[in-house]
């Protein structure tokens, strides 16, 4: 039992992190009111280019989240356009965006031949007399960088919306655009930067499930995380510290199938895969049933275009 | 499906400076008061040729030649008997999912389940195929129901969910697909598996419990009830007392609401039936075309019909002209992968492709961009 809950801690931080990164992401996409409902595109862009620029630029793993970073950023270009400047129907251009990046990669992959190819990836760290230190070492002090720089980062992100004028401007435009803009705030150029900040995280969320995860690609690798993503930061009412409680939360969830399985557990397999999907449910209910009574935490002009025009 | 902000007071609308200036020359954006029936189609056809130059670009890359697109997509796959029975296999299911979410929009629901629904439709056929043996002629009718109970079955605790706690259905009913494809796999991996070959499907249903053809190519019956979905649904949304309700809902969800329409009870009316016309979709795949449950039979239908419905507007007879147009589509990609080695994928970026353009006409229907002098 003890071997099986050191290994449950040991493996929870490689699920949580990629649901941390483009649960961050979305915030702060979300926050400047931007639906980016394209979040499982954007993942799934990450986590093609991820390998692809591993297997084609010569096997660093942190070559492959920059370039993965860039690629998901140049994509949320076109979402960006249509909801910011033609003020398409956010939930119709996120959707179409999803399906497009499912084809692109499945598409560019299959061509390049990037599919099923087996890659050394991220490697876990080793901390020498760290990592040796029993139980707490192989817990804590044998992840992979990523998981380091992710704590840093949700506190980075925090920093940035609450403390920073950036951060300011961001959280006026998602909350009263009109507003903002009479402080001479520009509405449409903070929107279109937080779509593009958080687009990045997503692609390196994507990259890490390719790169540092499974360390292959498969067509359809994200299997809907990026929409427990969405559900995620509604439960963490657009905060990135409850952010990172919920990714923990769910990768304890998702970490648990595998090493129930090396115990040599019997039981129907397809109904574990199906409990981080009911679990994101349930998640949601409870985040409207405690919101119920108290305001909504979501960004006021969430999922609004913002419209300032000129009639002559 | 509409933009939120564009009610009422447009007249009012005065901004002070447009978007972008540069030199002398500023673009200035303008709310048109109104807009002429050519005039707008003109802007649709515009974003249309948009949408397909890029699907042509796409393919072009893909290795297809340039010269030979028309041919193979319209051509080969429309003016030929063959490749016109199998447009007509295809579009069947297409049909019943287009109609499916077409009724979800039309209160403001966002079925995007409904792969979960087509399962759970399948699942139901496959209970009656599988264990009422001596219902005899009555069995494909059995089916039928059984798939519309599957269907609205799987999306009813999304509808409750909404309708109570106000949780969004865009993720919900999403989740759902992946609950239920796990289930199907559990199904065709475990009791289901086919005990003949052993591979990971149903067995085959009887003679009995398959649609029959109807004497072209392999047309079955299922397109006859798919277009009679066309007609009921059509009848529903102009004619009956629920279209009505409806198309208030739709139109202002607060002001039906103040007028005493029962907006409840539309709306649980309305995603039931999506629900159920998406199972039934499930049962013409199965009972139809597969004559068993595979792993994907569900597989992609979910975004076609939520793109049929969209390019459609949700009106049931456009309905029915778009999914015949998306069968042709995915004829002509299967037959571009036989001959091309183009993936399939390639038809859901095409699909994508297109609906990003005409949703952007939007925009041009309800502004105009004028270059003016700056003074």
């Amino acid at each position: 039992m003890g071997t099986f809950l050191i290994n449950w801690a040991a493996y929870t931080p490689t699920v949580a992190v990629p649901l941390l990164l483009a649960t961050l992401g979305l915030i702060i996409s979300e926050r400047a009111g931007v639906l980016s409902l394209t979040v499982e595109g954007m993942m799934l862009i990450g986590a093609m280019v991820g390998i692809a620029a591993y297997l084609m630029l010569g096997g660093s793993p942190y070559v492959s989240f920059v370039v993965a970073m860039l690629a998901a950023a140049a994509v949320s270009l076109i979402f960006a356009t249509l909801v910011i400047l033609l003020r398409v129907n956010q939930a119709v251009a996120g959707i179409a965006m999803v399906f497009l990046c499912q084809g692109l990669t499945s598409l560019l992959g299959e061509k390049m031949g990037w599919a099923n190819r087996s890659i050394p990836g991220l490697r876990k760290m080793d901390l020498g007399a760290l990592s040796s230190i029993p139980v707490i070492g192989k817990i804590l002090f044998s992840q992979d960088l990523m998981v380091y720089l992710a704590v840093p980062l949700t506190i980075l992100v925090l920093r940035l919306l609450e403390h920073t004028q950036v951060g300011l401007k961001l959280r006026a435009v998602g909350e009263n655009p009109e507003a903002a803009d009479a402080a001479g705030i520009h509405v449409l150029r903070t929107r279109f930067g937080a779509v593009i900040a958080g687009s990045a995280l997503m692609g390196v969320a994507g990259a890490y499930l390719s790169v540092a995860s499974s360390k292959l690609w498969i067509h359809n690798l994200v299997g809907g995380r990026g929409w427990i993503a969405v559900a995620l930061v509604i439960f963490a009412r657009w905060s990135p510290w409850k952010a990172a409680g919920g990714a923990l939360l769910f990768g304890c969830i998702e970490a648990v199938i595998p090493r129930l399985s090396a115990m040599g557990l019997q039981f129907p397999q397809y109904f574990v895969l199906m409990t981080p999907y009911l679990m994101t449910i349930a998640v949601m209910v409870y985040a409207a049933l405690s919101q119920r009574s108290r305001l909504t935490a979501a960004p006021a002009a969430l999922g609004e275009p913002y419209v300032r025009e000129e009639r002559r | 499906m509409r933009e939120r902000g564009n009610d009422g007071g447009q007249q009012a609308v005065v901004g002070k400076s447009a978007a972008v200036s540069s030199g002398h020359w500023r673009a200035v954006l303008e709310v048109r008061q109104s807009i002429s029936g050519p005039q707008k189609a003109l802007i649709v056809a515009v974003m249309l040729a948009v949408g397909l130059a890029i699907s042509a670009i796409i393919l072009i890359l893909n290795g297809v030649q340039a010269s030979s697109i028309f041919d193979e997509l319209i051509v080969q796959t429309f003016f030929n008997r063959e490749s016109l029975a199998s447009v007509l296999v295809s579009t069947t299911p297409i049909l019943l999912v287009g109609l499916a979410a077409a009724i979800g929009f039309r209160v403001r629901f966002w079925n995007i389940g409904i792969e979960g629904q087509i399962i759970f439709g399948g699942v139901g056929a496959s209970l009656i195929a599988f264990y009422c043996p001596g219902s005899g002629a009555l069995r494909l009718p059995l089916m039928g129901i059984a798939a519309l109970i599957g269907g609205a079955l799987w999306v009813l605790p999304t509808l409750f969910l909404k309708l109570r706690l106000r949780v969004n259905e865009i993720i919900t009913t999403l989740l759902l697909n992946y609950v239920a494809y796990n289930f199907l796999m559990y199904l065709v991996y475990g009791p289901w598996q086919d005990p003949v070959d052993r591979f990971p499907h149903s067995a085959k249903f009887e003679a009995v419990a398959r649609l029959p053809g109807i004497g072209f190519g392999r047309v079955d019956v299922g397109l006859l009830i798919g277009v009679a979905m066309v007609v009921v649904v059509w009848w529903l949304m102009q004619r009956s007392r629920l279209g009505f309700y409806m198309r208030f809902v739709e139109a202002k969800t607060r002001m039906a609401i103040v007028v005493g329409v029962p907006v409840i009870s539309t709306q649980i009316a309305a995603v039931l039936l999506s629900g159920a016309l998406s199972g039934l979709a499930g049962f013409a795949i199965a009972a139809g075309q597969e004559y068993r449950l595979t792993q994907s039979f569900a597989l992609d239908f979910g975004f076609t019909g939520v793109v049929v419905a969209f390019l459609a507007r949700n009106n049931p007879i456009l309905v029915a002209v778009v999914s015949f147009l998306m069968g042709g589509l995915a004829v002509a990609g299967q037959a571009m992968k036989v001959f091309y080695q183009v993936p399939v994928a390639v038809v859901g970026l095409i699909q994508a492709s297109i609906v990003l353009s005409i949703a952007a006409s939007e925009f041009f229907i309800h502004h105009r961009v004028r270059f003016v002098r700056a003074c």
